[in-house]
């Protein structure tokens, strides 16, 4: 147990000492704009597996994403509330929203459910792209402000006008939600979520109010997915409705692909997924338009090769290791 | 004392009537079996008392509650367990996990132990491990308690069933089903199994079943269906003996043979 804990806190502090130097090692603009959005990407794969543990797949969690960057960037510029309460409210609006399609939605199940998702989002976009009033309509929300300093005390005031300090905000704000997803899918919670995956029935004989525990699932999911589109909005500083935008159709497919290369069996296999996939993206940006082949190239590999997505190669080396050991000691036998 | 009272009950899916004007008296402490031919609506009983079904007609009462329109998990709560036909258990946990999930019902855990887990908590959770590790004695699976439950043999996994039933400290088993598929071993383990949880805990039991020597020495009392209907109640030697029952079964015509 001890053993264990000293484990996971040497593994927590090279994290955050990783986290907190990247911007110095990296040493530019670019490169750390790419961690930003890596790191919301992060979050928002991260709560679409929490759909998942129930067997659901959503092709809609742009749509929730949307809903929380839109609410967000509208509530600061026209309400004039600050972007601390703006950021939770707007992820709070997509967790309403979610909870009240949830109640139809969750009755469906495998491809239906990621029809009725698929849709749902696409609708949400083409409201916000048919509504220039208050979204800005076809031309996107323009405009969208940085976030307001905060004072604390004996550190001083922080601006989050450079990216640098965007991105330590990023950084802290998707670590405190990927750390209560975890604990989510550690507790009770989480077990009967996974429960309802396996068998709705005995779940419910059981004792277990089904109906009520996926509605809850997929608020939550959908709450963080609001929170890494608020995220998105004020670090982008507009946003667009557009297809080819980060709430078209495209993106919710990558955002599948991301979790399976990663492997969601596992929770790091999201955040594994997108940093492997996002570094190789970067560097093959030169491929220009020819890019997304590469990512799909990718995924039908490791499809093939690794079912288990990438989280499970460990496992994989271990089991190779031990094959070779064995085959080591009969030769050494024989 | 009467645990589970059955008035006019009734189904119909579309024009077919796959019970009806069922009436049934279930006391506290016996062994109630449930049998007929094929197609006779015992698993559609089942299903009604057990909540998967809600009738069209009538009215369930459960330790003098109204349960007719309860949702499954309502009358888990209220103390009715199922164990299901085919093998039913959660695929993706452990023998004793899966038996962990029938003892949440019971143990309510807070929302703040999701984040915070205190001593009480701890000490929570041990307590719930030692009881289920009681319940996997019971049903002889202690050994395999860290196994997945779908690596077990069938007749093992019937027996978790059976282990998930009890965690969730249900007064009422619905048992369908609960000996297809198994050796004679098994099947008198099973059997002992429900045998004991009667004599110890006082707990009943509903069995739908079609091995006719099991029911005859497990049941204290069976109902007969034919076409949805009761055509006979009593002990199992009476009711087998009856020549409603006998036609039933196997038509009038053999029974003049």
């Amino acid at each position: 147990m001890s053993r264990k804990l000293l484990i996971n806190v040497i593994v927590a502090v090279v994290l955050a000492a990783v986290i907190i130097s990247l911007p110095f090692m990296l040493g530019n603009a670019y490169w750390t704009s790419i961690l930003v959005i890596m790191g919301v990407n992060i979050l928002l794969i991260s709560s679409l597996r929490t759909i998942k543990l129930l067997g659901h797949i959503s092709l809609g969690h742009v749509g929730f994403s949307l809903i929380g960057a839109y609410g967000s960037a509208l509530l600061v510029m026209k309400v004039g509330l600050s972007f601390w309460a703006a950021i939770f409210i707007g992820g709070l609006m997509s967790a309403v929203v979610a909870l009240a399609l949830a109640y139809p939605f969750l009755k469906v199940k495998g491809i239906y459910f990621a029809l009725l998702t698929l849709l749902t989002a696409e609708t949400f976009r083409l409201i916000v792209r048919y509504w220039p009033g208050l979204t800005g309509g076809f031309w996107g929300l323009l405009e969208i402000p940085f976030p307001d300093p905060i004072t604390i005390p004996l550190i001083g005031t922080i601006n989050f006008d450079n990216i640098n300090n965007y991105y330590y905000l990023t950084a802290v704000i998707v670590s405190l939600s990927l750390l209560v997803l975890y604990r989510l899918e550690r507790s009770h919670l989480g077990f009967k979520w996974v429960a309802i995956q396996d068998t709705e029935m005995l779940a419910q004989s059981v004792g277990i109010n089904v109906k009520w525990h996926k509605m809850l699932n997929f608020a939550i999911a959908c709450f963080f997915a609001g929170l890494a589109g608020a995220l998105y909005a004020h670090y982008q500083h507009s946003l667009s409705p557009d297809a080819t935008s980060r709430f078209g159709v495209l993106m919710s497919i990558y955002l599948v692909v991301y979790m399976v290369v990663g492997g969601e069996s596992k929770f790091a296999g999201p955040v594994i997924g997108t940093v492997i996939l996002t570094i190789i993206s970067e560097l093959g940006r030169a491929l220009g338009e020819y890019q997304p082949m590469m990512i799909g190239a990718i995924a039908i590999l490791v499809m093939l090769l690794m079912p288990e997505g990438l989280i499970g190669l460990p496992n994989r080396f271990k089991l190779l290791n031990r094959k070779l050991l064995n085959q080591t000691q009969r030769m050494r036998r024989s | 004392m009467v645990l589970l009272e059955i008035r006019n009950l009734g189904k119909r899916f579309g024009g077919l009537a796959a019970v009806s004007e069922l009436d049934l008296d279930i006391d506290r402490g016996e062994i109630f079996g449930l049998i007929g031919p094929n197609g006779a609506g015992k698993s559609t009983v089942l299903n009604m008392v057990g909540g998967t079904l809600l009738p069209t007609s009538g009215k369930i009462t459960f330790v003098d509650e109204d349960i007719t329109k309860f949702p499954p998990y309502r009358r888990a709560q209220r103390g009715i367990a199922r164990v299901f036909q085919r093998d039913v258990l959660f695929r993706s946990f452990t023998v004793l996990e899966n038996v962990l999930a029938g003892l949440y019902l019971v143990s309510g855990t807070g929302f703040t132990e999701i984040f915070f887990k205190g001593l009480s908590a701890r000490n929570r959770e041990k307590a719930l491990h030692e009881k289920a590790m009681e319940i996997l004695r019971f049903v002889n699976l202690d050994q395999q308690a860290d196994e997945m439950a779908i690596n077990l043999p069938h007749g093992n996994q019937r027996a978790l069933c059976l282990a998930i039933a009890m965690a969730t400290q249900a007064q009422l088993l619905l048992l369908d089903e609960p000996l297809t598929g198994m050796n004679d071993e098994e099947i008198e383990a099973i059997m002992s199994m429900i045998r004991t949880l009667r004599d110890e805990k006082g707990i009943t039991s509903i069995v739908v079943e079609h091995n006719m020597r099991a029911v005859a020495g497990l049941c204290d009392r069976v109902a007969v269906l034919d076409y949805g209907k009761k055509i006979a109640e009593g002990p199992p030697k009476e009711v087998v003996d009856n020549p409603v029952v006998i036609e039933a079964y196997l038509g009038a015509e053999e029974n003049a043979v």
